[in-house]
C-alpha cells in the first residue's frame, strides 16, 4: 500500500524509539508486581524483597478486603450499565436525529465537561446533594422530601458520580460508531421493509460494535480504578479498592499489601472483561447464526468478539 | 477513513435534497421518538453542565463553607489574592503541565510518526502497548510511579527524581504522550506518504524532509495534541497525589487535602478561572482542527484520541 522507500535507518531508528518508549510505562507496573510479592519490615520501611512469598495475597484477600472487592466490582457494573443505558440514546441522538451542522456544537458541549477538573466536578456534586444543599432544600419545598436529603456518603452517591463522571466516555465512541454506519445501509434496510426497531438491532447495532465494546471499556477500567469519587462522595469508608490501595501507599506504608491490591485489581478487571466477553458471545450465539448469510459456496467467516483487537481498531 | 468520508459526503448531499424541495421530505410532524430523543438529549446535557454550573455560581458564595450558601460577592476571588498557599499551588500546577506536555508533544509525535510512516506489525504491538497505558486504571499507574520514582531518585542516585517538579511532569506526560501519538497517527495515516517520496527524490536529506514535509503535515495533530496533553496534565490529580513531594504540591491535591479540612468558596473560585483556561485552550484546538479542513467528527474522534 504504501511504499518505503524512505530506508532503513530511519526504520531502525523508530524501532529503537519504540522500545525505550514502551520501557517507559511499563517498566513501573512490574516493580508494583515485584513489590507484591515483598512484606513490610517494621514500622519505618515501606517494602522489602529478600523472602518472597504469596502472603500479602492472602491478606488482601480476607474477609473485609473482600467485602470491597466485591462493592467495587457493583459499583462498576452497575456505573457502567447506567452509563450505556443513559449515553446510547443521547449518541443515537446526535448521531442520526440532530442536524449535521448542529453537531459540532454537542460534541463540544459533551467534551466540556471531561476536560474539566475530576475533583472540581465531583466536589460540584457533592455541593449539590449535601443534606443543608440547595436540592434537598427545593425537594422539601415542593414536599418530596420531609426531612434533609441523605444521598450523599451512600452508595447512591458514588453511582451517580461515576456515571457523571465517565458519561462522555461512553457517548464520544458511541456516536463515532453509529456516525460510521452512516444513513446508506439505514435506508436499504428501510426500503426492505424492516421497521426502525429492526433496523435499529440487525443494522446499526451490529455495526458500531467496536464503538460499543470501546465505550464499555473506557468506562468500565478506570471506573474499577477510580478513588476520587469514592471518597468526595461516599465518605471516608473505604468502599472502593482504589482508596484501599492509596490508603496502604500514603497513610500506612505497606507498599506490599498495597501492591498486591493493586495487583489483584488488574486481574479482577482482567477477569470480569473475560467473563463478559463470554457471556456476551454466548447470547448473542442465536443471533448471529440466525442472521448469517451464506453466499455461493464460501461459507462467510464468523464474526469473532476479540475484543482487544476491536477496540484498536475502534481506537485507530 | 474511507467509511467516514463517504457518510459525510451522502450527508451533505441529503442536505442539498432536503433543502429545494422541503415540503415533502421534511414532515412538519416530528415522529415522537424523534421528540423524545431531543429531550433525552437535552436532559443528559443538563445533567453534564449542572455541577459545573453549580461550581461556578458558588465561587461567589460570600460565606465561610462552599456548600452552605450565604450571599452573593467576589470575596473569593479576592481572597486568593492573599493566600501564598493557593497561588502556589496553581503556579506548581501550570508549570509542571507545561513541562509535561512539551514531554509528550515530543515523545508523542516522534511515535505517531513512527507508526504512520514505517507500518508493519510492530505498529499493532505498540498501539495495544499505548491502549494498555491509557486504560491502565490511574491508580495502577500512580502506584507503579511512586516506588519507580523513588528508586530512580534514591537508589540509583538521579537526583532530579527527588525534585517534585520532575517528578509531577514526568507523571503527568505517561498518558499524555499516548494520547499526543494517537492523535498524530491519526493524522498521518489519512495522508499519503507521497509528498515525502517527492521531497526525497529532489534531493532533499531525510532531516530536511522530516522537518519540512512529514512534521508540516502533522502540525495540527501535533499542537492540538500539545493543547489536549497540558489540559489532560493539569487535571491530573490521582498520580500527583502519590508522586507530589511536599513543598510542591500541584493545585488538585490541595484541593484534595482541603477536602479533609473542609472546602472553602476559593476553590470553586479558582475552579471557574482555570475552567475559562481550559475553554480558551478547547476553543483553540478546536480552531487548529477546523482550520485544517477536519469536519466536527473528526475533531470529535482527534479529541478523543480515536
Amino acid at each position: 500500500m504504501r511504499n518505503r522507500a524512505t530506508g532503513a535507518t530511519k526504520k531502525r531508528s523508530s524501532h529503537a524509539q519504540a522500545g525505550t518508549a514502551s520501557a517507559g510505562p511499563t517498566a513501573p507496573v512490574a516493580m508494583v508486581v515485584w513489590f507484591s510479592f515483598g512484606y513490610k519490615p517494621g514500622v519505618f520501611g515501606t517494602h522489602a524483597n529478600d523472602v518472597l512469598s504469596f502472603d500479602r495475597y492472602v491478606e488482601a484477600i480476607s474477609p473485609t478486603f473482600f467485602a470491597t472487592f466485591q462493592n467495587t466490582l457493583w459499583v462498576g457494573i452497575i456505573g457502567t450499565v447506567l452509563c450505556f443505558a443513559i449515553g446510547a440514546p443521547v449518541a443515537y441522538w446526535m448521531a442520526f436525529k440532530v442536524k449535521p451542522q448542529r453537531r459540532g456544537i454537542l460534541i463540544a458541549l459533551v467534551l466540556v465537561p471531561f476536560w474539566t477538573n475530576f475533583l472540581v466536578r465531583t466536589i460540584g456534586w457533592q455541593v449539590i446533594l449535601a443534606p443543608e444543599g440547595w436540592l434537598s432544600t427545593v425537594l422539601q419545598g415542593i414536599g418530596v422530601l420531609d426531612g434533609p436529603l441523605e444521598l450523599l456518603y451512600t452508595r447512591a452517591a458514588v453511582i451517580i458520580g461515576v456515571v457523571y463522571n465517565y458519561l462522555p466516555l461512553m457517548v464520544l465512541p458511541l456516536f463515532v460508531a453509529f456516525d460510521r454506519v452512516g444513513p446508506a445501509l439505514r435506508e436499504a434496510s428501510k426500503d426492505l421493509g424492516a421497521g426502525k426497531i429492526v433496523t435499529f438491532f440487525r443494522v446499526t447495532l451490529p455495526l458500531s460494535q467496536p464503538g460499543i465494546i470501546a465505550g464499555v471499556l473506557l468506562v468500565f477500567i478506570p471506573l474499577m480504578g477510580d478513588y476520587i469519587t469514592a471518597t468526595v462522595l461516599g465518605g471516608a469508608k473505604g468502599n472502593m479498592v482504589g482508596q484501599l490501595v492509596a490508603g496502604q501507599f500514603q497513610t500506612a506504608q505497606n507498599w506490599a499489601l498495597g501492591s498486591a491490591m493493586a495487583v489483584l485489581l488488574m486481574l479482577l478487571i482482567m477477569v470480569a472483561i473475560g467473563v463478559s466477553a463470554v457471556i456476551i458471545w454466548l447470547v448473542a450465539l442465536p443471533f448471529r447464526s440466525r442472521n448469517r448469510l451464506v453466499l455461493g459456496p464460501a461459507p462467510e467467516t464468523a464474526k469473532t468478539d476479540a475484543a482487544p483487537a476491536a477496540i484498536l481498531e475502534a481506537t485507530t | 477513513m474511507t467509511t467516514q468520508t463517504e457518510t459525510e459526503t451522502l450527508l451533505q448531499a441529503e442536505a442539498r435534497a432536503a433543502r429545494p424541495g422541503a415540503a415533502p421530505r421534511r414532515r412538519p410532524r416530528r415522529s415522537w421518538s424523534d421528540v423524545a430523543f431531543g429531550v433525552w438529549g437535552l436532559l443528559v446535557m443538563l445533567f453534564l453542565f449542572l455541577p459545573i454550573i453549580v461550581i461556578v455560581v458558588y465561587s461567589f458564595n460570600t460565606g465561610r463553607l462552599l456548600a452552605v450558601w450565604d450571599g452573593f460577592g467576589f470575596d473569593a476571588f479576592a481572597s486568593i489574592l492573599v493566600k501564598p498557599a493557593i497561588q502556589n499551588a496553581v503556579r506548581v500546577s501550570l508549570i509542571t503541565a507545561l513541562i509535561a506536555a512539551i514531554i509528550a508533544t515530543v515523545l508523542g509525535t516522534l511515535a505517531g510518526i513512527a507508526m504512520a510512516r514505517h507500518p508493519g506489525k510492530w505498529v499493532w504491538w505498540f498501539l495495544g502497548l499505548l491502549l494498555l497505558v491509557s486504560v491502565t486504571p490511574e491508580i495502577v499507574d500512580a502506584v507503579a510511579l511512586l516506588p519507580f520514582m523513588v528508586f530512580l531518585g534514591q537508589d540509583l542516585g538521579l537526583s532530579m527524581f527527588n525534585d517534585g517538579i520532575v517528578r509531577l511532569s514526568v507523571g503527568s506526560s505517561l498518558f499524555a504522550t499516548a494520547v499526543v501519538s494517537y492523535i498524530v497517527r491519526a493524522r498521518l495515516v489519512g495522508q499519503d506518504a507521497q509528498l515525502e517520496e517527492a521531497s526525497a527524490d529532489l534531493y532533499a536529506t531525510p532531516f530536511t524532509t522530516f522537518r519540512r514535509i512529514t512534521l508540516a503535515l502533522a502540525m495540527p495533530a501535533v499542537l492540538a495534541g500539545f493543547l489536549l496533553a497540558f489540559t489532560l496534565s493539569l487535571d491530573n490529580t490521582i498520580v500527583a497525589a502519590f508522586v507530589q513531594v511536599s513543598g510542591t504540591t500541584p493545585w488538585p491535591v490541595y484541593v484534595l487535602s482541603a477536602l479533609r479540612t473542609g472546602l472553602r468558596p476559593e476553590i470553586a473560585a479558582v475552579s471557574t478561572i482555570m475552567l475559562l483556561l481550559t475553554l480558551v485552550a478547547l476553543a483553540l484546538v478546536a480552531l487548529v482542527l477546523k482550520r485544517a479542513g477536519d469536519s466536527a467528527t473528526q475533531i470529535a474522534r482527534t479529541m478523543t484520541g480515536g
